[in-house]
């Protein structure tokens, strides 16, 4: 997610304009594909022990494809892949094959209706060297993706937190690419290489693996404060990161990399400029992001801890506080460089620069209800707030939180439902520039405060290699309260989006 | 292949004598009940990957080998493997060897998956063990998909130190050999404990009743020099145990079994969630029903595994949670528990993780396995 300048024009929608009737038309062909899809997963579910008993899997018989398709011990689809995953893993080797798709459609407000599909292969390759030639402690990584499909968000809703953490521009690219080294049977360890931090940094376990919408991964506030949103899905940068855990309960995570993974300027950090087009550019002619963060887990058994059977083992929980600090330049979101609106006659459109940029966050997970230990039911609460200065930055804070309950239906154990929430401050002098335009026009702007959406989703995991995730989504005051590009009279109206999700791990 | 074996002549009593002392010769110390155990091991090491080339996976069993014979070396840790490369239950077909001095982990035997003589073919359990004669004796309780629904009747398969098939031990008493199996062996003859719950059992459901003929089974071998071992006797000493079909893990059921001082076999009923006493385990000539209650509830979670540390205390594995519960046998007190496995990834962490433990052979420390890493892992 990016800024606009005031003297950009904010862009267009790239999809034709949809009659309602069409629209509602496409809804009702989500909401049937949805209601169809979750019964064929319930019936298949409810088979279970029909379809393990398949005629191939007569006593006598060898086991073939369909064979405890949907048993929960089946991690993969394709199981051994014809014995390349065992081979591959005798020297080390292991192989990742994901496929998330979707389908999300806004029945009402947006710049117009609609719905569209999108999707994300994402493949990965990992070495032990140990297994591999005799070398401790130590782990290769490389990751591509493979991103498809359009982008809801940027055809229709043109909001700020994006519904969909997957969302990105289409294309073909290396994602991540490290090696970590660990020392001390674990207790500390390096990462050296080309990094998406989204996957450590910031992460909430409760509300990252469970929601939909981006904000809910990679928090709104780096996506757009940070270059290029920063080095996070489908982004990495070179880097290094240090981890150590001084004590069990304790772990500290700190790091530095390039800020900027395309390397062009603030306003001009496409996705798919130059190098970066397939991951390539390995930028480090820009800023440094530092960052650190501090975890504190409560509750939670280290190996070799003692239990006792007076004693209540408590509910787990993680605390985080990080703070990182980015010493690129960062243009003002008010003024020009002779100190004026970005507004008006006489802007020379050139933004005046700050020099460094820096947030703080905090972020908490911590179950609040379980039937008793060893039950996989329970209410998990998540929280996470951050902030930046208002005058470099689009989004000044940002807040999001909710409620999972995994376990939620008898017989469910590996299903999880969340009902979420998030909410993006625009800055204050974002806000003032808009009064600035209303006064130089002397008309009335909307002047830009916050987004707010609320989640609602259910994720129905029909074996282990397979989910389903219907999905509701509201969004209060899109993009803060912007006009709508196609009827700039009117702001763009809160937005109703329903959503199917399917992940399958091959 | 030798075929099933029932003979049963009553050995003399001179034979029962040697039986005691081959128990009090395996399980030294065990009068002594004193400090607790657990409190003593710090440190959690990862031994291995317990993958073999076929890609088997879940290791069950492990027992470590009192003798060099063939290909294994004494104080070797064998592993058996119960799913196959495809992660279906029941299929697994492997045992390796880890080897403490070079730390290597070599392929000791690869079974056919159907074997003529033993029903429903090869998915290898967690009971396993190996003589001083150098004979290997494993439990196999197969199925073709993954689930008890096509289950075999299963048997014990005998392996010679090279890792080849030697024979093959049904009877009708022996359904789905699954616990470790506890041992008194006196070299030329030796006295087998294996729990059996396959008995009645069939498809997993949502619902699965639970039926109550889990039995545990007293097998007394002859091994002549240089020939296999051949039952001579097997008499139920143990019955009516909870068992049940689960789809998640395969089948609930007896799993442990340790022998402890004064003839006691000590059981862990997973269905009834407790630890009990089997009197007079060598020599009795009945079922003692379920035996005697020892502890129950408590920190144990569904109790698997079970060893005898050198204080004369039990450690439980927990299927439910990654903790390993320390009892002593004769007050039934759970002294603590401690954490060996805290794997996130199931909840509570190291859920369904635990299954075979086995104490070094000096008693410093412990083996166990994790079966979702599929490593072999050295408490101490």
């Amino acid at each position: 997610m990016r800024g606009l300048t005031p003297s950009l024009p904010r862009r267009a929608s790239r999809a034709p304009a949809f009659g309602r009737a069409l629209v509602l038309g496409r809804v009702m062909t989500l909401a049937c594909t949805l209601a169809g899809l979750l019964r064929i997963a319930s019936a298949l579910a409810q088979t279970l022990p029909d379809a393990t008993s398949a005629p191939d899997a007569g006593q006598g018989a060898e086991p073939g494809f369909f064979t405890g398709l949907l048993a929960p011990s089946r991690t993969y689809l394709l199981n051994d892949m014809g014995g390349l995953r065992t081979s591959l893993g005798d020297v080390g080797i292991s192989l990742g094959l994901q496929e998330t798709s979707e389908v999300l459609g806004n029945v009402t407000g947006g710049v117009h209706t609609g719905a569209d599909y999108d999707g994300m292969t994402e493949m990965s390759v990992g070495l032990d060297t140990q297994k591999a030639f005799g070398w401790e402690g130590g782990i290769f990584n490389m990751s591509a993706l493979q991103i498809h499909g359009r982008n809801l968000s940027t055809d229709n809703l043109d909001n700020l937190q994006q519904v969909s953490g997957i969302e990105a521009d289409r294309s073909t690219r290396l994602w991540e690419m490290w090696f970590q080294q660990s020392f001390y049977e674990g207790v500390a360890d390096i990462k050296i290489g080309q990094q998406s931090i989204d996957q450590e940094f910031m992460v909430s376990q409760y509300s990252s693996t469970v929601f939909m919408n981006m904000m809910m991964g990679w928090p709104m506030l780096p996506s757009a404060d940070m270059y290029a949103g920063g080095p996070a899905y489908p982004l990495s940068s070179l880097g290094v990161r240090l981890r150590a855990q001084p004590t069990r309960a304790i772990t500290v995570l700190a790091g530095v990399f390039d800020d900027n993974p395309p390397g062009g300027s603030f306003y001009n950090d496409s996705q798919v400029r130059g190098a970066e087009a397939w991951g390539g550019a390995f930028n480090l002619n820009t800023g440094a992001l530092w960052i650190a963060e501090l975890q504190y887990a409560l509750n939670q058994p280290a190996l070799g801890d003692m239990a006792y059977g007076d004693r209540s083992p408590g509910l787990p929980g993680t605390y985080k506080i990080g703070f990182w600090y980015d010493s690129g330049f960062f243009p003002d979101q008010q003024f020009n460089t002779q100190g004026v609106p970005l507004v008006g006659p006489g802007n020379t459109g050139n933004p005046l620069m700050h020099r460094g940029n820096y947030s703080a966050y905090a972020l908490a997970d911590q179950m609040v209800w379980r039937p008793n230990g060893e039950s996989p039911r329970s209410v998990d609460l998540f929280a996470r707030v951050m902030a930046a200065p208002p005058d470099r930055n689009q989004i000044s804070e940002s807040a999001d939180g909710g409620v999972v309950v995994k376990d939620p239906l008898p017989g469910r154990d590996s299903d999880s439902f969340g009902l979420g929430f998030g909410v993006a401050q625009v800055s204050s002098a974002l806000a003032d520039l808009d009064q600035d335009i209303a006064l130089i026009t002397n008309h009335a702007y909307p002047i830009q405060s916050t987004e707010t959406f609320i989640e609602l989703t259910y994720q129905y995991q029909v074996a282990p290699w397979w989910l389903v995730q219907p999905d509701f989504q509201y969004i209060f005051n899109p993009g803060g309260g912007i006009p709508n590009p196609l009827n700039p009279n009117r702001i763009i109206g809160n937005e109703t989006v329903f959503g199917l999700r399917t992940v399958v791990t091959f | 292949m030798p075929p099933a074996y029932c003979r049963r002549p009553d050995p003399s009593r001179g034979a029962r004598a040697a039986l005691f002392a081959g128990l009090l010769t395996v399980l030294p110390g065990l009068a002594v009940a004193g400090d607790g155990y657990l409190d003593g091991i710090h440190h959690h090491t990862t031994l291995a990957s317990t993958v073999p080339d076929n890609g088997d996976q879940n290791p069950y069993a492990i027992a470590i080998a009192p003798v060099s014979a063939g290909k294994i070396q004494k104080d070797d840790v064998l592993v058996d493997n119960f799913n196959d490369k495809n992660n279906l239950q029941g299929l697994g077909t492997t045992i390796v060897d880890y080897n403490p001095t070079s730390k290597n982990l070599s392929l000791f035997a690869a079974l056919p998956r159907h074997l003529e003589a033993c029903p429903g073919g090869v998915g290898l359990t967690t009971a396993m063990t190996m003589l001083q004669s150098g004979f290997v004796i494993v439990g196999s309780l197969p199925s073709n998909d993954g689930t008890t629904a096509t289950k075999g009747q299963g048997c014990l398969i005998v392996l010679d130190a090279q890792g080849k098939l030697a024979g093959v031990i049904t009877s009708p008493h022996i359904n789905g050999p699954w616990g470790n199996m506890a041992v008194i062996d006196n070299g030329t003859t030796a006295i087998l404990f294996v729990s059996n719950t396959g008995f009645g059992v069939g498809a997993p459901a949502d619902e699965t009743p639970v039926i109550k003929q889990a039995s545990v089974l007293r097998l007394e071998l002859s091994i002549p020099p240089g020939k296999p071992p051949a039952v001579i006797r097997e008499t139920v000493i143990a019955s009516g145990f909870g068992e049940q079909a689960d789809k998640g893990v395969f089948i609930i059921g007896p799993t442990g079994l340790a022998l402890g001082a004064g003839g006691v076999l000590y059981v862990s009923d997973a269905i009834d969630n407790r630890i009990v006493a089997i009197n007079d385990a060598a020599t009795r000539s009945d079922s003692a029903g379920t035996g005697r209650e020892v502890s129950k509830d408590g920190l144990l979670k569904r109790p698997l595994a079970l060893a005898l540390a050198p204080n004369g205390h039990l450690l439980v594995t927990n299927a439910l949670n990654g903790q390993v519960v320390e009892i002593d046998p004769q007050s039934g007190k759970q002294l603590y528990a401690q954490w060996i496995d805290t794997d996130k990834a199931q909840t509570p962490p190291g859920n369904g993780d635990l299954f075979g433990i086995a104490m070094t052979p000096h008693g410093e420390g412990f083996y166990y396995v994790e079966d979702d890493m599929n490593t072999l892992v050295l408490a101490r």
